[in-house]
Order: structure tokens, then sequence, then C-alpha cells
């Protein structure tokens, strides 16, 4: 290796480090109080902030957690153009609704992705007992889609078509809209609600052990404790076919081991942002732990209006009722051999999606 | 003509590393990109239910006939932080709603377009998205 490379390679280590440094930092800031001495992180938060933030680092700022100068700001364009297009294009040529339905526009965040360890940005390899397990899960789907449709039945859809959730490790990185969280705190518990999909969380702060894990759960089983001004909460015991991969992650399939966790760390660092890091731990899927951040915002909402999404799925009824006229219209929809990679996939139908 | 390739590649890298962007629903599973419908009516009531609001229309036709439409709208959490109350679109206002009919046949339909007669967006005022393609027609719809 020349000397000049050596130097180039020991500058970019020195940047890395530095913007690593950047983002972990411990904040100084000192959280307001309440009366039984737990630091007060109670309100509506949103993760809209980050909204068109990678999850993982694209190649292209390989070493830059941060960007700033023209390359900002050629990023913030290029996001913009990619929301516009997400926004008419997300449902097929039929839309996902007019752009005036999200709520993510003109948001200016410089970070190149959400994973800030590894700090390369992406998520570490597999395991090889997870890769055999994921061959294992393909083949499982297959036989179990075999001649289903996309629309045959309510349990073909996803859990967000069903209502039924987002999934916990994916629940507060940013959508659409509907990007909101509401903390209520009391001496012995703490509550989280999330918007959409109405999910709460009733966690406690006593120590009590975890349930059984013969219990499993969609949304798991969460214990909390505070440490100094971050609140850890710490969830096991999920439902086995909880997919707990990416940003949000709404599949139901697979057997996941009930060794995986979830530990969420919530840190009031100024008066208007909760800190949250959320960090996947499986070491039977993963070769090390790995952990995304956002910095959530005071949401502008001060309550949040019931998410009832069961009461109103009126999408729910038109999706269903809508395959059963396409398969009178064209039959051969009826004997298909549906290749589907999850039950939303309907890519045959829609190549947008 | 060799940059292109180049740019391609980073432009699906980039796609592929971009966040979920999904609304709540599958919309493409729900409406029929071969019904586009354009509808004039008058709005009788306003459903703020959730995961999405439902603007009801009477659709008057040639014959008197009168039908009765459905659009779909955003969800009542996001229109309410955009400034959009229960006041904002009131029994009796006239609008023009471009969209797509649901699949399944009935008078349901997503409004991509929602304007009064005399041009004026609907929903304007909200955090204004100030994009260029608000209210944009897809390219293969022009």
């Amino acid at each position: 290796m020349s000397r000049r490379t050596v130097a180039f390679v020991a500058v970019l280590a020195l940047a890395v480090l530095a913007s690593v440094r950047l983002l972990a930092q411990t904040p100084s800031f000192s959280p307001p109080k309440l009366p039984w001495g737990h630091p007060d992180i109670q309100g509506v938060w949103t993760s809209d902030e980050e909204s068109g933030v990678p999850f993982e680092r694209p190649a292209q700022f390989a070493n830059k957690p941060i960007l700033e100068g023209k390359e900002l700001e050629d990023y913030l364009k290029r996001r913009e153009l990619e929301r516009a297009r997400t926004a008419n294009f997300g449902g097929g040529i039929t839309g996902a609704g007019p752009v005036h339905w999200y709520e993510w526009w003109g948001r200016k965040s410089a970070r190149t992705s959400l994973i800030v360890d590894p700090p390369d940005g992406k998520i570490p390899p597999m395991t090889a007992e997870a890769k055999a397990r994921e061959a294992q899960m393909e083949k499982e789907w297959a036989a179990k889609v075999g001649d289903r449709g996309p629309a045959d039945s309510w349990e073909d859809r996803e859990l967000w078509d069903r209502c039924i959730m987002r999934n916990l490790a994916g629940v507060m990185f940013p959508g659409g809209y509907g990007n909101n969280a509401q903390i209520v705190q009391t001496p012995t518990h703490v509550a989280i609600l999330n918007e959409m999909i109405h999910e709460v969380r009733v966690i406690p702060l006593d120590g009590r052990p975890h349930l059984s894990p013969a219990v499993r759960q969609w949304y798991g089983d969460s214990r909390a404790r505070w440490d100094g001004n971050t609140l850890v909460v710490e969830t096991t015991n999920f439902k086995d076919t909880t997919d707990p991969r990416m940003d949000i992650s709404v599949r139901n399939r697979g057997s996941w081991p009930e060794s995986f966790r979830l530990i969420e760390k919530f840190t009031r660092v100024s008066p208007d942002t909760v800190r949250y890091e959320i960090t996947r731990d499986d070491p039977k899927t993963w070769t090390r732990p790995w952990t995304a951040m956002l910095e959530l915002k005071k949401s502008p909402a001060e309550y949040l209006f019931e998410y009832a999404c069961h009461e109103g799925n009126i999408g729910m009824e038109n999706i269903l009722s809508g395959a059963r006229v396409e398969e009178k219209e064209n039959p051969a929809l009826l004997t298909r051999k549906a290749v589907r990679k999850s039950p939303n996939d309907d890519s045959a139908e829609n190549p947008d999606r | 003509m060799r940059g292109k390739p180049a740019l391609l590649m980073i432009a699906l890298a980039w796609l592929a590393a971009a966040p979920s962007m999904s609304a709540h629903h599958a919309f493409a599973a729900e409406f029929d990109a071969n019904k586009p419908v354009n509808l004039r009516g008058t709005v009788t009531k306003m459903d703020w239910i959730n995961p999405h609001a439902w603007i009801h229309i009477d659709v008057k036709n040639a014959d008197g006939t009168v039908d009765k439409w459905m659009i779909e709208g955003g969800a009542p959490n996001a229109l309410l932080r955009r400034g959009f109350t229960k006041e904002s679109l009131v029994a009796g206002t006239e609008i023009l709603v471009s969209g797509f009919q649901a699949k399944n046949g009935t008078k349901r339909a997503n409004g991509y377009n929602i304007t009064l007669p005399d041009g004026k967006v609907l929903f304007v005022g909200s955090s204004g998205t100030g994009a260029p393609y608000e209210n944009a027609v897809p390219a293969d719809k022009k």
C-alpha cells in the first residue's frame, strides 16, 4: 500500500469516526422531570422529519452518514423527485391518492441511512442457520400459496390491509402519513400509542419478568426501565410469523425464532426532540445486533384522533369484491398458478407496485 | 450515451434503497386503472372514518336521475393536521372529481384531483407541498 493510500484511508477512517460520534454523542440536555422523578417524554411525537432517508445506506454514500454542501443539495432534490413519483404511482397508475394526503413534503434530513450501527449503515450478514431457514420459509410459502390469488380471502392480504398492525419493529418508521406516536407516563407504566394502526402498548416499569416463552403475540411482550434519562424498552415473545426485518414490515409469514428481541431507547435530547434508537438482536439470525435511529419531533397534533381502522375498512371490501368481479370477467384468473412473493404481491396485475 | 446506463444503475440502486412509502391500502388492488372517472357532484356528507375518510356526492345524469358516489379521502388524522375540518366541505358544496372507479363496479372512486367548479383545489392551505406535482395527472394518463 502506498503512503498516499495509507494517508487516504486514515483520513477516511477519521471522517467516519467523527460522523459516528456526531450521531452517537451523549446529549447534554437535561429533560424536564415528572413529579415522581422520571424524565418527561410525554406527548405526541412524529418521525416525519426522517422521511426519505434510506433505511440502509446506498453504496454511493459509503462512509458519509451525513451529507453537506452541493452533495446535500443534490440529494434533497433527488429525494423530492422520488417522493413525487411515489405519491402518484405508489398504488400503480390508479395512484395512492392525491399528493395532499401525504405528510412528508420538504423534509431536509441530511442523513444517508437510518441504520447507525454497524457504522456502514447496512444490515449485517445473516447467519448460515438463518439463510437455511429463509430457504425453507420460501418453500413453505410457495406450498401454502399454491393456487391462491392475491385476494381470495382477507387472509391473503397483508397485516396493514387487514388493520392488524404495522409490526412493532417498523411502527415508528415514517410512511406516507400517520407517523405519530403518543407517549403517556405514570410512576409504574409507560403507554405508547402508535397512530397507525392504533397499536397501544402498556409497558410495566416494575421489573417483572417476561411472559412464558409459550405465549407469543403480534406485538410481543414489552418491559421497560429507566437508564438515566433514557427509557429502555425490551420486547420479546413475538409471534413466530412476525417478520421483523425492515423499516416497515407488514408481512405475516415464516417462522421466526423465539430468541428474537427488540431493544428500543427513548431519550429526550431537546424540548422538541426524542431520540429513538431501535436494536434488532437475534444471534440465530444475524451475525451481530444492529441499530436504527430516528429523531422524533414534537408533532403539530396535541392528540390523536382514534384510528379505528376496522370500523371503516371499506378498502378491504373493495379489494375482495373487486377481485371477484375480475375473476368473472377473466375466469383464467381462477386457475392460474399464482407466483407471489408475499400476500400483497399483486405485481402480475400491477407492474408498478 | 455511455453515461446513461451508469446513471440508470445509480437510479435503480437509489430506488432499491428508498424507504417504504406505501399508503395504508393497496390502491391498485382496490381501484381499476382502466376505469378513469370525471364526476361533477354535490356533497351530501363526509364520513370522518378510519383508515380513510369518504366524501359522498350526488351526481346528476343527463336524464335527470341521480347517482350516489363515494370518493375516498385521506386519513382523518392527516386531514386534521393539514387544517381540514368538518366545516371545510359542507353538504351542498359542488365539487369536481377526477379519479378511478373501484374494481367491483360500485360507484366508489379514489380521487386524485378534487376541485371546486371555479378551479380552486380542495385541501389547499395545507402545509403546502409547493411541489409542481401536486394534483399532477400521472404521465400515462395525459
